[in-house]
C-alpha cells in the first residue's frame, strides 16, 4: 500500500516537472565527425539566448574516470569488461550529473551517449540485448544528432592528427599491431552498427563533410523545432529510480 | 592427506550475505576437498582491485546500488578471465567465493528487479555445485567495511551515515533470498553440509 503510494506520487511528481525540466540532446558519430566542435557551438549560441547549459563527455564521471585511464593505458581490459566500466561511468552521470541538470531545467548536450556504447560494443561483438540491458533503465534524450561519415573519411581525418589509442582503434579485437590499419577495419563495423542505431531509434542525421557553419545554422534548427520526448512515456522507470536515491547519490 | 589427483574442472558457487562467513566458508571447504585428493583454488570478491580503487576516490559516497552491480559485473568478468576460466582450463575445481547470488540477492533488497541483475550477470557460465556460506551473528546487520566482502562494502557506501550500520532486518532479507528455491541442490556449508557438498563435487569428478 505505502509503495502504491510512494509509486504514485514519484510518478505524478514526474509529470509535473515536464513542463519545467531541460532539455537532453545526444551528439553521435564516428571519431573526427566533428561533434565536439558542433556542441560547443550550440552551447555557445544556447547560452547566448540565456539558457543555462551543461555538457557531458564520455567516460567523463570522477567516480570511474581514474580506473578506467589506468586501465586502458596499460591495455589490460577484455571486451566485457571494457563494457562494463563504460556502463558504470554512464549509469554514475546519468545519476549525479544529466538528472540533476534536467530536473533543475537546464540544457543537457552529451558529448555522445548510449550509442555510443551499443555501435563500439556491438562491434566488439557483445550481444546488443545484454548491451541494452546493461544501460536498462534508459533515459532517452529528447533529440540524438547524428553526425553522418564513411570510415574512410574518419580513418583519413582521425589519422591526419593523430594516431588512435588502443582501443578507440579496436586493436583489442583486431590483434593488428598498427593502429591506424586496425582503426580503418574497427571503425568499418562501428559504422555499419551507427547505422543500423540510427534506423531503429530514429536519429536526426546530418552530414558530416558539410561545412561547419552549414551544419549549426542544422543543429540549430532541429533544437528549435525539438518537441520533448515524454519523460513518463520513455523514460519514468530512470526517473523514479533517481528520485528514490538518497540525496547523497542523487549529485 | 590424499594424494593430489588431477581432475576435471569444475565450479563451485559459494554465496552468503557477509563476506567474512563466504570466506570462512570457502577455507574451509577448500580444507575438506583437499583432504579428498582435490586440486582446488579459491576465486574472491574484488580480485580487480576496482572496488579497493573506488573507494579511494572522493565521489565514492555517490555511487548506487546500480552502479554498484555494475562495477561487481566488471569484476567478474576479471575474475572469470585471470582466475575462474584459467584455473578450470587447468583442470583445477574453483570455489568462487563470492558468485553471483551475492550480488543478486543484496541488489534485490535494496530494490533492483532480479531479472536485470540475472540478465546483467548471464555471461557466467553455471556452477557445476552451489553453496550457501554459514551465516553467523544472525541478530547483526552490516558493519560498513570496505574490506571485508561486498555486502559490508556496500554497506559502507550505502548506508546513510558512515557510522551506521545498514539494518539486521535487511540482511534478513538478503538471507531469505539467498536461501529461497533456485532450482538444482544448494548445499549449506555446515554441519554435515560441507562434507555433502565436498561429496557432490568429488561424485561428479568419478562420473
Amino acid at each position: 500500500m505505502a509503495r502504491t503510494v510512494v509509486a504514485r506520487t514519484l510518478t505524478q511528481l514526474i509529470a509535473e516537472r515536464e513542463g519545467t525540466r531541460g532539455l537532453l540532446i545526444a551528439f553521435e558519430g564516428p571519431d573526427g565527425s566533428g561533434k565536439t566542435t558542433q556542441r560547443k557551438l550550440l552551447k555557445t549560441w544556447l547560452e547566448s539566448e540565456g539558457h543555462d547549459v551543461v555538457s557531458t563527455r564520455w567516460a567523463s564521471s570522477p567516480l570511474v574516470r581514474p580506473l578506467l585511464k589506468v586501465r586502458k593505458k596499460i591495455r589490460t581490459l577484455s571486451t566485457r569488461e571494457y563494457s562494463l566500466l563504460h556502463a558504470v561511468d554512464f549509469r554514475h552521470r546519468i545519476e549525479t550529473s544529466i538528472l540533476p541538470a534536467l530536473w533543475a531545467g537546464k540544457t543537457v548536450l552529451a558529448d555522445r551517449y548510449l550509442f555510443t556504447a551499443l555501435a563500439r560494443d556491438a562491434a566488439r561483438g557483445l550481444d546488443l540485448d545484454w548491451l541494452l540491458h546493461a544501460y536498462t533503465p534508459l533515459l532517452w534524450p529528447d533529440l540524438v544528432i547524428y553526425f553522418s561519415m564513411t570510415p574512410e573519411d574518419s580513418q583519413r581525418r582521425i589519422a591526419s592528427t593523430r594516431s588512435p589509442h588502443f582501443y578507440e582503434a579496436g586493436q583489442d579485437v583486431t590483434g593488428m599491431a598498427d593502429p591506424v590499419a586496425s582503426y580503418g577495419h574497427f571503425i568499418d563495423r562501428v559504422v555499419t552498427e551507427y547505422e543500423n542505431l540510427a534506423v531503429i531509434f530514429k536519429f536526426v542525421t546530418i552530414d558530416a563533410g558539410d561545412a561547419v557553419y552549414r551544419q549549426h545554422t542544422r543543429v540549430r534548427e532541429l533544437v528549435e523545432s525539438v518537441e520533448k520526448r515524454p519523460w513518463p512515456e520513455f523514460s519514468k522507470d530512470a526517473v523514479e529510480e533517481w528520485l528514490r536515491q538518497p540525496k547523497a547519490q542523487r549529485g | 592427506m590424499a594424494p593430489t589427483t588431477q581432475s576435471p574442472a569444475r565450479l563451485i558457487a559459494l554465496d552468503g550475505s557477509r563476506g567474512a562467513d563466504i570466506a570462512k566458508s570457502a577455507e574451509q571447504l577448500a580444507v575438506e576437498l583437499r583432504e579428498r585428493g582435490v586440486t582446488c583454488v579459491i576465486s574472491r570478491w574484488d580480485a580487480s582491485g576496482l572496488f579497493g580503487e573506488l573507494a579511494q576516490t572522493a565521489q565514492r559516497a555517490t555511487a548506487s546500488i546500480r552502479t554498484l552491480s555494475l562495477v561487481y559485473a566488471a569484476d567478474l568478468a576479471f575474475r572469470l578471465r585471470w582466475e575462474i576460466g584459467a584455473a578450470l582450463e587447468s583442470g583445477a575445481v574453483v570455489i568462487a567465493a563470492p558468485y553471483l547470488e551475492t550480488a543478486i540477492a543484496f541488489g534485490a533488497c535494496r530494490g533492483l528487479p532480479e531479472q536485470w541483475l540475472r540478465e546483467l550477470l548471464r555471461f557466467a557460465p553455471p556452477a557445476d555445485v552451489q553453496g550457501l556460506a554459514r551465516e553467523r551473528k544472525l541478530d547483526r546487520g552490516w558493519k560498513p567495511r570496505l574490506d571485508r566482502g561486498y555486502p559490508e562494502y556496500c554497506a559502507a557506501l550505502l548506508a546513510p551515515t558512515a557510522s551506521k550500520r545498514l539494518p539486521k532486518t535487511l540482511r534478513a532479507g538478503v538471507i531469505a533470498t539467498l536461501r529461497s528455491a533456485r532450482g538444482g541442490r544448494v548445499y549449506r556449508l555446515e554441519g554435515k553440509g560441507l562434507a555433502q557438498a565436498a561429496s557432490a563435487v568429488t561424485v561428479r569428478l568419478r562420473r
